[in-house]
């Protein structure tokens, strides 16, 4: 009987059969005994099953398919080690039953009981394992969440398997934090490499989980999606760390890999076009970039990711305070390689002095040999004529010398002239595509400052571009005009032009003064103050947020989910108005052709006076609405200098709340 | 190269203010007494171009036109170092050497008998180069040949370049001091009536206000040409800054004008600069600590800083028709707006009731070459409606001697004057319009205005 009960906890599964015929018990109690023994045994067998099914030996086989993958190796290893013990207790109470007959059935019992708690508790990890199909990093949660556990055996059990699994871990942690390796050929890592897949898809920090739409405007500034087809896995992430922390993580991974296609180190071109389109890994001098990145620190670093594997240091917190040096160190790095070898400071100088009109003599004479072909809509040959006269501008202003000049190149698309009759009539009243609305003005950077200047930084630097240019055009237009005026015996034509320049001339100078400048300083302070490539980022985005919002770029209705739809910066009421006193420059300097006799001039010098003044009053209102509004105070900025000596206020004859609120 | 300005330097005293503005601007570009740039200044990104052209053989050569119908101040700049500078083609002085003999009439005669020659120089000039935009005129109004033949050029500059803008730097004479030139205000009166009726605007330098500054502010007890034309290139290179030096805005002369001039006729415009520092003071002066924008900004509407002397306005009924800041040197832009909104709180300058007017403020760098005694610096240009009080001292002094009908027979031997003094009479009245229009700018009622009414 004895014999038996030792047999099904060797686990012999087909010793469970013949069990029924005993019948024949020593003890009045022993059936009770015996199927205590059975269940424990029971739950050592399918322990025992689960671990066959993963483990080393049985990988070649069919039947650990399902299930196979380092982690679940390692669990198996770790339950085999757990049940060493196990089988260690048994040997010994064979052993003494051998010896002495008199033992019962309960002595074997009163040995494999204290089994019953932990046998549980791994059955009910693997059945989970089993019933949810957790693989790789979930394990490893999962694993985690038991190790809190009541009964000192349990914990320390747990404890041991979970360090198994814990090593599979960090190594992975410390190849991909390392060498940018991911080691990970069951896709068991929290980080993926889906190359084939839309990179979107599980792009985490997208702009529409950001609420209101300066943060998201930052944060989307900011997101430069490192192109090498990396992403995390949300599913595998651990519970125990947080998604800042895994995507920290996946920043350092892809940051090395970055280094990896620094075109120096590589034949030129190939591998800088490589880099931006996707690359497999392999190809990177590997050897190369591990000396340069670390210098030192490798080894000191490696250390630190090898003390996590003890259980008892693996703590979230340590493992973010070595997350956190790392990042720091590939930060220095990376600045180091963006600031000192790729310029970063001339090429944010660049930016400004051409995306910002900095090189305000250049645009102008831009303008003055395009400004014809920009008013009509785009022709095929404009992307090429707008840079031939690029190039003829810059050699008039004496730039052609500068190889700066070589990295800009304007594109204007040519959009097909739609003949169906739906298309055409949306085109006439609202945008037939001119040059100004469309014209795009490229920039092409060192690597690797497409970290900073990513398609959707250089998208809104475009937009700011045209805004400005359009306003450097209108104020051209209206000074050109001066000349004629200032011989013109018409006073109220005078006056008429003379608010209508008073409003473009301030209009440059809040823009020049008020926004370009005070925030180009800030940033200049920022980027010499830091030398954190991270927070260079950052001040650069804020910069460009602060420069679109302050120029009415930006929607700042909050709240509402689309108000994250960045792409529609035409909602905003500010930017509206100053487009239709744009328009309104446009129309009257047109209008000096057409207009002969003095009547019709009276007509028009009305009709504009009354818009004029109808636009003005909306400005002003619109600062109530908006006070509030971050948006609000900027424009308080502008009234406060178009309406510096009180006189388009006291014109508009406003309500009194109104004139309160432009105390500014 | 678009946007170029050829200057004219037009009698004694515009040479001698054109000669001290090129030493300048040579200076700020780091080119060579003989037009050679600099090694130091070959990585420069300011725009020479705009005042200098540059010759096959890599020399700078001012667009200037250097015009005098006497030998003695064009003999003083070309046995100088800067001799080598100029074009010498475009150097003119009349054949017969016997000036104007400060006598307006025969200035305006003998530009009119050299026209040919002189528009010659000018149009050749003019063709050279891309995209003129237009003329610097540098004379003095009292004298002779700046006064006539500046008139006579003045004239026909906007009949032959309609299109382009002529602005003038124009000395007004030291009324506080008895002028060896006894027709001054004859010479002024007529003047005045050209700049008022074919400039597009005028930089007023008056002596009187520029004297008072040299030994008000810099200490200087009886200060010398060549001290007070220090301050006279200072104020030239501060208010071409944006020009030369490119930036987002004021990239033209047209940007820097247009703003200042709303109506035709009230283009006369003031400076004042500040710091201000003489040379003998640069160790000796206590360094002037607060250089913030506001305090630039605040001192540049302080009359003492204006260099044009005006009567006090006791009625407070004048008022600003339109400022410009030119502020050089190591701003923090953000200073700007805070500045603009204490001015505009405490009231410190008052602004024309019929239109909209403010202060613009333009930033811009400065000389990397020219050692700065001063963090920040600060021009001013404004349109004030008090500027009339000068035109109205010019007048005064005219009518004193129109009365006594003195001194005429200078005028009559030239054949303007021969038959009828009639011209006396037509500048009169358009100086006294030009008076009363500033003073009916100051009023809310001037948009009723009327211009051609007045001058009928």
């Amino acid at each position: 009987m004895i014999h038996d009960a030792l047999l099904i906890l060797w686990d012999c599964s087909h010793a469970v059969e013949k069990q029924k015929e005993v019948v024949t018990y020593a003890n009045q109690g022993d059936p009770e005994i015996f199927a205590r023994i059975t269940d424990v045994a029971k739950s050592h067998h399918k322990i025992q099953h689960f671990v066959e099914a993963t483990g080393f030996r049985s990988r070649k086989s069919n039947m650990g398919l399902k299930l196979c993958g380092l982690y679940s190796q390692a669990l198996s290893e770790g339950f085999s080690e757990v049940l060493q013990s196990y089988k260690k207790d048994l040997m010994e109470v064979e052993g003494l039953v051998i010896g002495n007959h008199n033992y019962t059935l309960s002595f074997v019992y009163s040995y494999v009981e204290k089994y019953r708690g932990l046998f549980n508790t791994l059955n009910k990890i693997i059945s989970t394992i089993e019933q949810r199909k957790l693989t790789g990093c979930q394990i490893l949660s999962l694993l985690h969440q038991y190790i809190l556990n009541g009964s000192e055996k349990v914990r320390e059990a747990i404890l041991r398997i979970f360090s198994c699994v814990n090593k599979v871990f960090v190594n992975q942690l410390c190849t991909w934090l390392l060498y940018g390796e991911l080691k990970d050929p069951y896709h068991e890592f929290f980080i993926l490499n889906n190359q084939v897949q839309d990179p979107s898809d599980t792009f985490l920090s997208c702009p529409s989980s950001t609420n209101t739409c300066e943060k998201s405007l930052v944060s989307t500034l900011q997101d430069t999606t490192l192109e090498c087809g990396y992403t995390l896995n949300t599913s595998m992430i651990p519970y125990f760390v947080p998604l800042s922390l895994a995507q920290e993580i996946l920043f350092i991974g892809k940051t090395i890999i970055l280094f990896g296609f620094d075109p120096k180190k590589e034949k030129k071109n190939s591998s800088f076009v490589a880099s931006r389109t996707l690359m497999p890994l392999q190809k990177c001098g590997v050897e190369s970039r591990r000396f340069t990145i670390w210098e030192d620190k490798e080894a000191e670093f490696h250390e630190k990711l090898q003390k996590l594997k003890d259980p008892e240091v693996f703590e979230v917190c340590n493992l973010r305070g070595v997350i956190r040096e790392i990042k720091e160190c590939v930060t220095r790095h990376l600045w180091t390689v963006a600031v000192e070898e790729a310029q970063l400071i001339h090429e944010l100088k660049l930016m400004k002095d051409f995306y910002l009109l900095g090189r305000g003599e250049l645009f102008l004479e831009l303008l003055r040999l395009t400004a014809h072909m920009l008013d009509k809509p785009t022709a095929r040959t404009s992307t090429r004529d707008m840079n031939h006269a690029f190039q003829l501008a810059a050699r008039a202003v004496l730039l052609s010398n500068s190889a700066d000049i070589e990295k800009f190149s304007f594109e204007l698309p040519y959009v097909k002239p739609n003949v169906s009759a739906n298309t055409s009539i949306e085109d006439d009243s609202s945008t037939v595509a001119d040059g100004w609305s469309s014209i795009i003005l490229k920039y092409d950077f060192k690597w690797p400052l497409h970290l900073l200047f990513t398609p959707e930084v250089l998208a809104r630097y475009n937009d700011m571009f045209r805004l400005l240019l359009r306003i450097k055009k209108t104020q051209h237009d209206l000074h050109a005009l001066w000349k004629t005026y200032k011989q013109s015996t018409s006073f109220k034509m005078c006056q008429l032009h003379n608010k209508l320049m008073f409003l473009m001339d301030n209009l440059q100078h809040y823009m020049q003064a008020d926004v370009l400048e005070t925030n180009f300083s800030r940033l200049m302070d920022a980027v010499n103050k830091t030398n954190d490539f991270e927070k260079l980022k950052k001040a650069h985005a804020n910069f460009l947020a602060d420069v679109l919002s302050q120029s009415f770029l930006t929607v700042t209705s909050s709240g509402e989910s689309d108000s994250s739809d960045l792409t529609d910066s035409l909602n905003n009421p500010v930017f509206c108005n100053i487009m239709e006193l744009l328009k309104l420059c446009h129309s009257f300097c047109g209008m000096n052709d057409t207009v002969d006799d003095k009547e019709a001039e009276d007509y028009y010098i009305k009709g504009y006076s009354d818009r004029f003044s109808k636009l003005v009053k909306q400005l002003m209102q619109l600062l109530v609405s908006l006070r509030d509004r971050p948006c609000g105070v900027y424009l308080a900025r502008l009234l406060m200098r178009l309406d510096y000596n009180r006189w388009l206020s006291g014109e508009a004859q406003l309500t009194q709340s109104v004139t309160n609120m432009l105390r500014y | 190269m678009p946007s170029e300005m050829i200057t004219l330097q037009l009698g004694q005293c515009g040479n001698q203010i054109g000669f001290e503005f090129w030493k300048q601007l040579c200076i700020e570009h780091g080119i060579s007494p003989e037009g050679i740039l600099e090694e130091y200044a070959s990585a420069g990104s300011d725009r020479k171009d705009v005042f200098f052209y540059q010759a096959d053989d890599d020399h700078y050569i001012p667009r200037a036109v250097l015009l005098d119908l006497e030998p003695r101040v064009i003999h003083t700049i070309m046995n100088s170092p800067y001799a080598k500078l100029y074009n010498p083609e475009n150097v003119y002085l009349s054949k017969h050497g016997g000036g104007a003999g400060n006598n307006w009439a025969s200035g305006y005669a003998q530009g009119e008998k050299l026209n040919e020659e002189v528009f010659d120089i000018i149009n050749r000039e003019a063709d050279g180069s891309d995209n003129l935009e237009g003329f610097v005129l540098c004379h003095s109004i009292a004298g002779g040949t700046g006064s006539g033949m500046g008139s006579y050029i003045l004239e026909h500059l906007s009949d032959r370049f309609p299109k382009k803008l002529v602005q003038t730097y124009s000395v007004f004479p030291n009324l506080d001091e008895i002028s060896d030139v006894v027709v001054q205000p004859y010479n002024s009166l007529l003047t005045l009536k050209r700049l008022t009726e074919s400039a597009d605007c005028v930089m007023v330098l008056d002596n009187t206000a520029l004297n008072r500054i040299a030994s008000d502010r810099l200490h200087i007890q009886n200060p010398s040409f060549a001290q007070i034309n220090t301050l006279v290139s200072t104020i030239m290179s501060a208010s071409t800054a944006t020009l030369r030096y490119p930036s987002y805005m004021n990239n033209d002369l047209i940007s820097l004008v247009a703003p200042l001039i709303p109506t035709p006729r009230l283009h006369f415009l003031m400076t004042g600069y500040t710091p201000l520092t003489a040379d003998h003071e640069l160790n000796t002066a206590p360094k002037i600590r607060k250089t913030t924008v506001l305090d630039v900004m605040q001192r540049l509407l302080q009359p003492k800083n204006m260099m044009v002397s005006l009567s006090p306005d006791r009625t407070n009924q004048h008022c600003y028709i339109s400022i410009l800041n030119i502020i050089q040197g190591e701003v923090d832009p953000s200073q700007v707006h805070k500045s603009l909104q204490r001015i505009r709180e405490r009231k410190l300058a008052s602004f024309i009731p019929w239109g909209p007017a403010s202060i613009q403020v333009a930033l811009s760098r400065r000389s990397p070459y020219v050692h700065a005694s001063h963090k920040v610096s600060g021009l001013l240009l404004a349109n004030h409606t008090n500027i009339s009080s000068l035109f109205d001292r010019c007048l005064q002094q005219f009518d004193k001697l129109r009365k006594r009908e003195a001194f005429l027979e200078v005028f009559r031997k030239e054949p303007m004057f021969k038959d009828s003094l009639e011209e006396f009479d037509e500048s009169r009245g358009v100086v006294d319009d030009l008076v009363q229009e500033y003073q009916a700018a100051a009023t809310p009622d001037y948009v009723h205005w009327n211009p051609e009414s007045s001058q009928i």
